[in-house]
């Protein structure tokens, strides 16, 4: 059995790993951002037909687990489509195709929230579809979808050990790691847990504070 | 076809599989979620506060990494579970937790007068809770619970990593056989879809048949 | 015919929230088939007195006896009795997820432990005591008029056969048209000797049902005597301004 000390040893190996679960959960929150908030105006203003196809794709990536995303793409889609990605990139990828089904439910939620009131508001002034969207609809959901968002970004913070089955060096990987060269199974793995509990702790508190500073009197919507 | 044909049959028991271990963990989560979400609000003092640390930690921490530390983990304590166990105990811990916040915050929605009412009548804290409480609070909360109960289904595909020889088990399995990932992940992807399917219908219908008349 | 058998009785109870002394000092005793009112501008402590009473708030200090037994004494069984203590809320506060004959007969069941068969006599006789057609007995609270609503609440809290009535300003949440049905039904049990205590803001009620109107004011019981005498000849600056406010805003039958 290894002793107690050699284990505190790997212990700055396996927070390193942080790093690369930072790197999963910005670039796939980032990702989700930039699909799910297009989806989502394109649902509540697009034409039918386009409707159709965003409910589809959100109807896909929310029903299919991660798990199996990771596996299809990895070793199914991209390669099929001539792609040599690495784990790291595929989990990003996923896992932001992933994020944008649910963030643009978010976005929606939100849309719906302020009212077509702001748009028509908006129209009457003289201003056309995009300025309204760009100037008046964007910047109050932004605000108003924080809380849900919040709720996203743990998800997808215990959701980036996943990715540890595509070998992703990330906190859980290494704890893995650190159990089959020390033979010590239950701390590695509770430092790995508690770890990823404090981020998401802390995350949600920053970005309740942020949702304070920022958020709009009297307006708010509760999580999809 | 005789790859169809195996990967079929090869699914099939796969599910069976994953079917066993969500006809535990479904009923038995939502049990545990009713008693935890109760115990931390009509608890004492040492009882809330313990109910809600439990709710909190397997909140907090990743399902995969309490199925891990569950099978693995525990083996250090010379607890051994076999991958089965491991893995539906996981997902009770997990999905009680997520369904006990549900009901705590459910039976907070409930108007102060219901509470005042069962007590003008003699009611003890405990009849309150069963008799009056808890069946408008559980109606409450059944939307949440059941989107609860949707992700336990598609998180059973984390089983895998205990061991337990489940549906993504067995088609992972098969792929390093046959590589034929992407014939092989997507059908897979639509069997999650269409059991998430059914699982939200027959909510559905469980929802509309509880459901009562509210001014 | 009244016996001078006191039913329940309070001395000393006080209550603050904070700063603010929402009962300052109240003593009353009721003594058995009278009915007594309490009357009182708003925020005068009259609602948190009457829940005092059958400890739904529990009193600072001060002590109640229901006939010969302490409620406050903490070795006391508050369930036990609150089962002889009928109360009638403002709000109705019918549980929302049972049937109109199942918020009569669910204290009888799961409370007094009747059987199923002898709940049902029970409530049947209540429900057709109060008023309530069999046609709403299989309805949810959420389908019948807030009229209905304060029937069956009456219902509920008689089924029990409490040894004393406490309303709770029984018609002020009530649409008008159902205000004077209520009162009637009230007005009924009272002279059929069912001990009550009211309080309410319909002074005319009050004047005809009462045999003692209690004004309360600031937390303290300010007069009290019965009705000709109190509404007649009020003694405080406070207790005719109170009146007159009433009967200029309700006129004298107000």
């Amino acid at each position: 059995m290894t002793s107690l000390a050699t284990l505190l040893q790997y212990i700055p190996y396996m927070l390193e790993g942080l790093i690369w679960t930072f790197t999963l959960v910005s670039g796939g929150l980032l990702l989700g951002f930039t699909i799910g908030l297009p989806l989502a105006l394109a649902e509540v203003y697009g034409g039918e037909y386009t409707r159709t196809l965003v409910k589809c794709y959100i109807w896909f990536f929310r029903g299919v687990p991660l798990l199996v995303l990771l596996f299809l793409f990895y070793w199914g889609v991209f390669p099929s489509l001539g792609l040599k990605l690495a784990p790291l990139s595929t989990s990003i990828i996923v896992l932001g195709l992933r994020s944008g089904a649910y963030q643009s439910e978010i976005f929606r939620s939100a849309i719906q929230a302020i009212g077509e009131g702001q748009i028509l508001a908006a129209e009457a002034l003289g201003m056309n579809r995009l300025q309204a969207i760009l100037y008046i609809v964007i910047p109050q959901i932004l605000r108003i979808a924080i809380p849900a968002w919040s709720n996203e970004y743990a998800i997808i913070l215990k959701d980036s050990a996943i990715c540890f089955t595509l070998g992703v060096a990330e906190i859980l990987t290494r704890a893995r790691y650190v159990v089959i060269t020390t033979g010590v199974a239950l701390i590695p793995y509770l430092i790995a847990g508690v770890s990823l509990m404090i981020l998401t702790y802390f995350g949600v508190k920053v970005l309740d504070r942020i949702y304070s500073r920022v958020k709009i009197p009297g307006l708010g919507v509760s999580l999809p | 076809m005789n790859f169809w044909s195996e990967f079929i049959v090869v699914l099939a028991r796969g599910l069976i599989v994953t079917l066993e271990i969500l006809s535990i963990s479904i009923p038995a989560s939502i049990i545990l979620g009713i008693i935890l979400g109760s115990l931390r609000v009509y608890g004492g003092k040492v009882t809330s506060t313990l109910s809600s640390a439990v709710a909190n930690t397997f909140r907090g921490l990743p399902l995969i990494v309490t199925l891990i530390i569950l099978f693995f983990g525990l083996a250090d304590l010379k607890i051994y579970l076999s991958p089965f166990w491991a893995a539906t105990i996981g997902f009770i811990l997990c999905g009680g937790s997520y369904i006990s916040e549900y009901v705590r915050t459910a039976i907070y929605s409930i108007e102060e007068g219901q509470s005042l009412a069962a007590q003008s009548i003699g009611m003890t804290k405990f009849q309150e809770l069963i008799y009056i409480i808890l069946p408008q609070a559980v109606r409450r909360a059944l939307p949440a619970i059941s989107n609860e109960i949707v992700y336990m289904i598609k998180y059973s595909s984390l089983a895998f990593i205990v061991g337990v020889q489940e549906i993504f088990s067995v088609a992972k399995t098969f792929n390093s056989l046959y590589f034929k990932s992407t014939e092989i992940f997507l059908t897979l992807a639509l069997i999650y879809l269409i059991l998430t399917g059914i699982a939200t219908i027959i909510f559905k219908i469980v929802e509309s048949k509880l459901k009562i008349p509210y001014s | 015919m009244k016996n001078s058998d006191i039913v329940l009785r309070a001395v000393d109870l006080y209550k603050s929230y904070g700063t603010v002394k929402a009962i300052d000092g109240v003593s009353l005793e009721v003594t058995r088939g009278e009915t007594k009112v309490i009357v009182g501008p708003n925020g005068a402590g009259k609602s948190t007195l009457l829940k005092c009473l059958n400890l739904l708030i529990k009193p600072d200090k001060g002590r109640i006896w229901l006939e010969d037994v302490e409620i406050t004494n903490s070795k006391t069984d508050i369930c036990k009795i609150r089962q002889k203590i009928g109360f009638v809320f403002q709000e109705f506060n019918l549980f929302n997820h049972l049937i109109v004959l199942d918020n009569v007969m669910i204290g009888l069941t799961k409370v007094k432990k009747l059987s199923k068969e002898e709940a049902f006599k029970r409530a049947q006789e209540v429900l057709e005591l109060v008023g309530v057609e069999r046609s709403l007995w299989k309805r949810y609270p959420a389908q019948i008029s807030g009229g209905q609503k304060q029937r069956v609440a009456i219902a509920r809290a008689l089924a029990m056969d409490p040894i004393i009535m406490l309303y709770d300003e029984p018609t002020s949440a009530l649409d008008p048209q159902f205000v004077g049905e209520i009162l009637e039904i009230i007005k009924m049990l009272s002279r059929n000797g069912l001990t009550s205590l009211i309080v309410t803001h319909e002074m005319g009620f009050a004047r005809e049902v009462a045999d003692e109107i209690l004004f309360m004011y600031r937390g303290r019981i300010l007069e009290k005597g019965p009705p000709t005498q109190i509404l007649a000849r009020p003694k405080y600056e406070a207790t005719k301004r109170f009146f007159k406010e009433i009967n200029r805003l309700y006129g004298a039958g107000g």
